[in-house]
C-alpha cells in the first residue's frame, strides 16, 4: 500500500473488524495493553475502540516518559537554575510539568534562565553561541529520543564544547514492560508494541515477553488498518495458543533496529543500576546515565544534585492509571480538579498521557454532546 | 510517489509529543550536505536533518525524523 487512504479504507477496516469479532472468544474478557502513548491517541482519534467487541479491553501502558518521571527528578533538574551562569533548556512538553516549587515555565516567570529547545542539538548550538554561560539540557524520553541526545554529546565531544551538559532522564521501555508483567495486580493477555521506539531497538528485545511470559506482542503502526490488523494478529496467536513477537509495522521497523543509533547509545550511555518510575516504583536497569567516557557532559557529575524524592499528591491515582489497573476516568480527580488546563498528575500534563487522551477524546466530546 | 502519510501523520511543525518518542516525522530527502540533509515533509515544509544514523542517504530517500535526527530510512525509498 502506498497511500494513506488505503490505511483508512472503510471496506478494509470493516473486514478487519469482522475478523476480530470472529476470532474473539465471546466467553473470554481480553486485556490487551498498548504500550505507547502514540497508540493510545491513535486509538481514540480513529475511534478504534468502537470497532472492537465489548469483551476486548484496551489497557493504556506506561509509554509516556513525562508521565513516568517522578516529581523529584523535575526538582533535581530545576535545582540547576540556581547557578547564575546556567541556561536551563528543555523540550516544550516539559515546560508545564510541575515540580514541588513550580514548573520550568513558572521558574522562568520568576526570573530563571529557562529556554525551550526543539532538539538537544539546538541546546548545543545555544552553548556555542554563549561561551561564557553553561547550557544544561534536561534530557527525557525512551529509545527513540535517546539517539538524538547521544548524537549531541558525540558532537560536543568532537567539537570540544565544554560549556554544555545533559541532565539525563532517558528510560527504557523493555524493563518497564517486564515490571508490568511482574506486577501482581496486573492481568494482561497481549501487547501492542511501540512503533517508532522499535525502529531504534528492533524486535529482538521483546522476545522475552513471548518466551518467558508466554504473551503475544505485535509491533504496530498508527493508522486504523495498522491497529486493527495488529489486533487480528494478536487474537490469532491467542486462538492458536502461540506467543510470538510479530512485526505488523515492517514498512518502518527492521527486525534488528538501527544499529548505528544503538552503537552511539552504547558509547554515550550506560545503564543505571535502578531508577524510580512514577507508579511503578524502582526498576532495576531501566534508565540511562551518561557513560564514564562522556562524564564531562554529565550535569549530574558537574553539579551537586539534591536527589529530591517527592510522593505524588495522595488524591491523584496516577500510579494505578499508569499500570492500567484503573482507567483515567476512574481516578477521583479526573475531569474535576485535574484537567489539561489545571493538571495535578503528569498523565494530564503531557499531551501523550493517557488522562489527556481520555479528556480530549471522550470527556470533552461528551461535554459537547450534552 | 509514496504518500509520506503512510509513515505517520506528523509534520515538521506538528510533531506530536516529542518526549513520547513514539512519534516520528516522515520526510523526503532533497539534498545531501555531509552529515545533514535538506528534507521536505508532506506539507512541503523543509528542514536540515542530521543523518548520522541512516547513512548513506540520497535524494528521494524517505526518512523518519525525531528531534531533528533521522532514526530510520524507510525500505520503500525510491532508490
Amino acid at each position: 500500500m502506498r497511500y494513506v487512504d488505503e490505511f483508512r479504507d472503510p471496506k478494509l477496516i470493516r473486514a478487519l473488524a469482522d475478523e476480530i469479532a470472529r476470532l474473539a472468544d465471546p466467553g473470554y474478557h481480553y486485556r490487551i495493553m498498548e504500550v505507547c502513548g502514540g497508540h493510545t491517541h491513535a486509538i481514540y482519534r480513529h475511534g478504534i475502540k468502537s470497532l472492537l467487541p465489548e469483551n476486548i479491553d484496551l489497557i493504556h501502558g506506561p509509554g509516556c516518559p513525562v508521565c513516568v518521571l517522578p516529581m523529584g527528578r523535575v526538582d533535581d533538574g530545576l535545582s540547576l537554575t540556581q547557578y547564575p551562569d546556567v541556561i536551563f533548556t528543555a523540550f516544550g512538553d516539559m515546560m508545564r510539568v510541575p515540580g514541588t516549587h513550580g514548573s520550568p515555565l513558572e521558574y522562568k516567570a520568576r526570573g530563571a534562565d529557562v529556554r525551550v529547545v526543539y532538539s538537544p542539538l539546538d541546546a548545543l548550538k545555544l552553548a556555542q553561541e554563549n561561551p561564557d554561560r553553561h547550557v544544561v539540557f534536561f534530557a527525557i524520553g525512551f529509545e527513540t529520543t535517546a539517539p538524538s541526545t547521544a548524537l549531541t554529546i558525540m558532537r560536543a565531544k568532537a567539537l570540544g564544547i565544554r560549556n554544555f551538559s545533559v541532565f539525563c532522564n532517558h528510560v527504557l521501555i523493555v524493563p518497564a514492560i517486564r515490571a508490568i508483567l511482574d506486577s501482581p495486580d496486573m492481568r494482561l493477555d497481549a501487547f501492542i508494541g511501540p512503533g517508532h521506539v522499535s525502529t531504534v531497538i528492533g524486535c529482538r528485545p521483546y522476545l522475552f515477553i513471548a518466551r518467558n511470559y508466554r504473551k503475544p506482542i505485535v509491533i504496530s503502526g498508527f493508522e486504523p488498518v495498522d491497529l486493527l490488523q495488529s489486533m487480528v494478529m494478536i487474537l490469532r496467536q491467542l486462538a492458536e495458543g502461540r506467543a510470538e513477537v510479530e512485526n505488523q509495522y515492517s514498512r518502518v521497523v527492521p527486525w534488528d533496529g538501527n544499529q548505528a543509533a544503538l552503537r552511539a547509545m552504547a558509547d554515550v550511555f550506560e545503564l543505571r543500576p535502578y531508577f524510580e518510575w512514577r507508579g511503578l516504583g524502582f526498576i532495576s536497569q531501566s534508565a540511562l546515565k551518561i557513560s564514564e567516557a562522556c562524564a564531562e557532559w554529565d550535569a549530574e557529575r558537574r553539579f551537586e544534585i539534591p536527589g529530591v524524592r517527592v510522593t505524588d499528591p495522595k488524591a491523584a491515582q496516577c500510579g494505578e492509571v499508569l499500570k492500567g489497573v484503573l482507567k483515567p476516568h476512574q481516578c477521583k480527580l479526573f475531569g474535576r480538579e485535574c484537567t489539561p488546563e489545571h493538571p495535578i498528575g503528569a498523565l494530564m500534563v503531557s499531551s501523550e498521557g493517557a488522562c489527556a487522551a481520555y479528556y480530549d477524546y471522550i470527556h470533552r466530546a461528551a461535554a459537547v454532546a450534552d | 510517489m509514496i504518500d509520506l502519510s503512510i509513515y505517520g501523520s506528523c509534520t515538521l511543525d506538528q510533531d506530536g509529543c516529542v518526549t513520547c518518542g513514539d512519534t516520528a516525522i516522515p520526510v523526503r530527502v532533497l539534498e545531501v550536505h555531509g552529515q545533514e540533509a535538506l528534507c521536505e515533509d508532506r506539507l512541503g515544509q523543509r528542514a536540515l536533518i542530521a543523518t548520522d544514523f541512516v547513512v548513506p542517504v540520497a535524494p528521494g530517500d524517505v526518512l523518519l525524523v525525531h528531534l531533528g535526527v533521522a532514526i530510520a530510512r524507510v525500505k520503500e525509498a525510491s532508490r
